[in-house]
């Protein structure tokens, strides 16, 4: 039986489908089957960050509404074969999921894959609520930021109410991904600390990824950043955050880009 | 001496309770409206001036569908006041707040009782939240003191009865004595609240003089005025 | 070596907008077919203005979708002196 996660922010724009993206193909690359769910209905991006949008025929709305199988409607990733993606509809609107049909997708990936991530949109309505019912775990994906945190801790409440794991009085597990983080800015005090972050929040760290140009590529190439640029540091913060997520023990550390000879020639900042 | 006395304001926010009659309609409608004309009939004008609040979630209606109920009770003169179990995002304007918290009471007798005001029962009840209350999240405990271990954040509140203490930051809303109980204090460990209140009188973030900004600090009422004072 | 990465790196954002034309392309062609609101708040204008003079923002369609059934609402404003035929 496999594992649910749900990779959610409240907030917009903090690195939820980048993570999810990013999260599965690191697991898939240790050797483990699983599968990402795009729950944005209407706006869905999971399949552009994974370079999978030409091979969009089925989506998660088929599905749920059994117009067809779930086997037809996922899809294998070119370079991982432990990988495969769950689509959102892009011409549909988030009313045509229904709790019922989410959770019978849900549990029938579940006895199919080792890990379930469910990538949620953004918001605190109907398509995140659905994407965070019937996980075992949620991803909270924060910007070391306000409102990114304000909308974190809203996202954190909600999962302790709005989940089948609450309802039946069972603590959910939560874990804190800390994205975008700039060591340089937090130094001089331009950013909120990791440390600001966690005590506002009071849940486990996950990981901290850096911001890095490489995810910006990765997108635009349409590989999750884990598999474009697998030395890169946005992608060890997700490989070592994956490692997290399966038990392993690995020290906390916030990686940086190594200068490249030509960055230093150039006098180029780490990013 | 910092935080003390400001002028009372013109404006008091109170708690107070009262019992409502809870109707859980059943699918399908129809029936359970009929089953319902049966009941007003035997006894005529049983809802009339009664609070009442209907329970949604033993079916699923769409906002209109609601909005349909809503007005079919009211032309059989049942003033609905407010909703349970339904998402208030997928309500229409113009309907009942949905209510939630709500606890179960044994409803008194058809024969119209006026509510006796009760006397207060000595006050033993506390509630003690092990974990932080998170943005967006309402406690409210009537019935006596209410612990926080963790904070409390910003775009939450708690509402007591008695006292408030937070071993952690007060960062959201915090409203203790709220049934009239005037020596009710508040607590916590980092004052940075966006707004306090004991028995109605209030002060917002606004009025928190800088100089009391994250320390441990205390708040109560004496002569009707709100007090806050560092605790350190 | 480091110069491949430089330029391999300058490189991604075309690709990024050739994926784009192609995919946006086929989109657009998608949504304007399936969008059953927009289609039918075109028509039902269409009727009532062969009938009645009406402003096109003062025409509203909406689908409420519930779990068995949904609700079409059709919200039509128009000034009384515009009840032109009879």
């Amino acid at each position: 039986m496999g594992k649910v996660l749900v990779v959610t922010s409240g907030k917009g724009g903090v690195g939820k489908t980048t993570s999810t993206a990013a999260l599965g193909a690191a697991l898939a690359q240790g050797g483990q089957s699983t599968v990402v769910v795009d729950f944005d209905v209407g706006l869905r991006n999971l399949d552009l960050v994974m370079g999978a949008e030409r091979r969009v025929v089925y989506d998660l709305i088929n599905v749920t509404q059994g117009v067809i199988k779930l086997p037809q409607a996922l899809i294998r990733d070119k370079r991982l074969e432990n990988l495969f993606l769950l689509p959102a509809s892009q011409t549909r609107d988030k009313d045509a999921l229904t709790e019922d049909g989410v959770a019978r997708v849900i549990a029938e990936l579940r006895e199919k894959f080792a890990w379930v991530i469910c990538d949620s949109p953004a918001g605190i309505e109907r398509g995140a609520t659905l994407a965070m019912r019937n996980a075992d775990a949620a991803i909270i994906v924060t910007n070391p930021e306000v409102s990114s945190v304000r909308d974190s801790d809203r996202i954190i409440g909600l999962l302790d109410s709005k989940t089948v794991k609450a309802e039946q009085g069972e603590r959910i597990e939560k874990h804190l991904l800390i994205a975008r983080y700039d060591a340089a800015r937090a130094a001089r005090g331009e950013m909120l600390s990791i440390e600001d972050v966690l005590e506002i929040l009071s849940i486990p760290l996950l990981g901290i990824v850096p911001e890095s140009q490489e995810v910006l590529r990765a997108s635009n190439i349409g590989s999750p950043v884990t598999i474009s640029s697998t030395a890169s540091a946005p992608a060890r913060a997700y490989q070592a955050a994956a490692r997290r997520l399966c038990g392993e023990d690995i020290e906390m550390t916030i990686p940086s880009e190594r200068k490249s000879l030509l960055g230093r020639l150039l006098g180029r900042r780490a990013a | 001496m910092s935080g003390v006395a400001r002028a009372q304001r013109a404006m008091r926010f109170r708690g107070r309770s009262y019992m409502a009659f809870v109707l859980t309609p059943e699918p399908p409608l129809a029936d359970w409206l009929r089953e319902l004309d049966e009941r007003i009939g035997n006894s005529a004008g049983y809802f009339v001036g009664r609070p009442v609040v209907v329970d949604l979630s033993a079916v699923a209606l769409s906002g209109a569908g609601i909005a349909h109920l809503v007005s079919e009770l009211s032309s059989r003169d049942i003033r609905v006041m407010g909703l349970e179990g339904a998402d208030p995002a997928t309500l229409p304007p113009g309907l009942p707040p949905v209510l939630t918290g709500g606890r179960a009471a044994s409803p008194t007798e058809p024969a119209r009782q006026p509510a006796p005001a009760k006397a207060e029962a000595p006050r033993v009840a506390s509630l003690l939240l092990d974990s932080p209350v998170r943005s967006g999240q309402s406690v409210i405990f009537p019935d006596g003191d209410v612990t926080v271990l963790g904070s409390i954040a910003s775009g939450a509140e708690v509402l007591a009865g008695g006292s408030i203490h937070v071993y952690g930051a007060l960062r959201g809303r915090a409203l203790a004595g709220t049934h009239g109980n005037p020596s009710a204090r508040i607590f916590c460990s980092r004052i940075e609240a966006e707004l306090l209140a004991i028995d109605g009188y209030y002060r917002t973030a606004d009025e928190l003089d800088a100089s009391l900004l994250g320390r441990r600090a205390q708040a109560w009422l004496a002569d009707n005025a709100l007090m806050i004072a560092a605790l350190d | 070596m480091n110069l491949f990465n430089f330029m391999r790196r300058a490189s991604s954002a075309p690709v990024a907008r050739e994926r784009l034309q192609i995919l946006l392309e086929y989109e657009r062609r998608m949504v304007s077919k399936s969008d059953l609101v927009a289609v039918l708040r075109q028509e039902i204008l269409a009727v009532i203005s062969r009938h009645v003079a009406v402003d096109p923002d003062k025409v509203q369609v909406k689908i409420d979708r519930g779990s068995c059934v949904s609700l079409l609402e059709v919200d039509v404003e128009f000034p009384n002196s515009s009840a032109a035929r009879a």
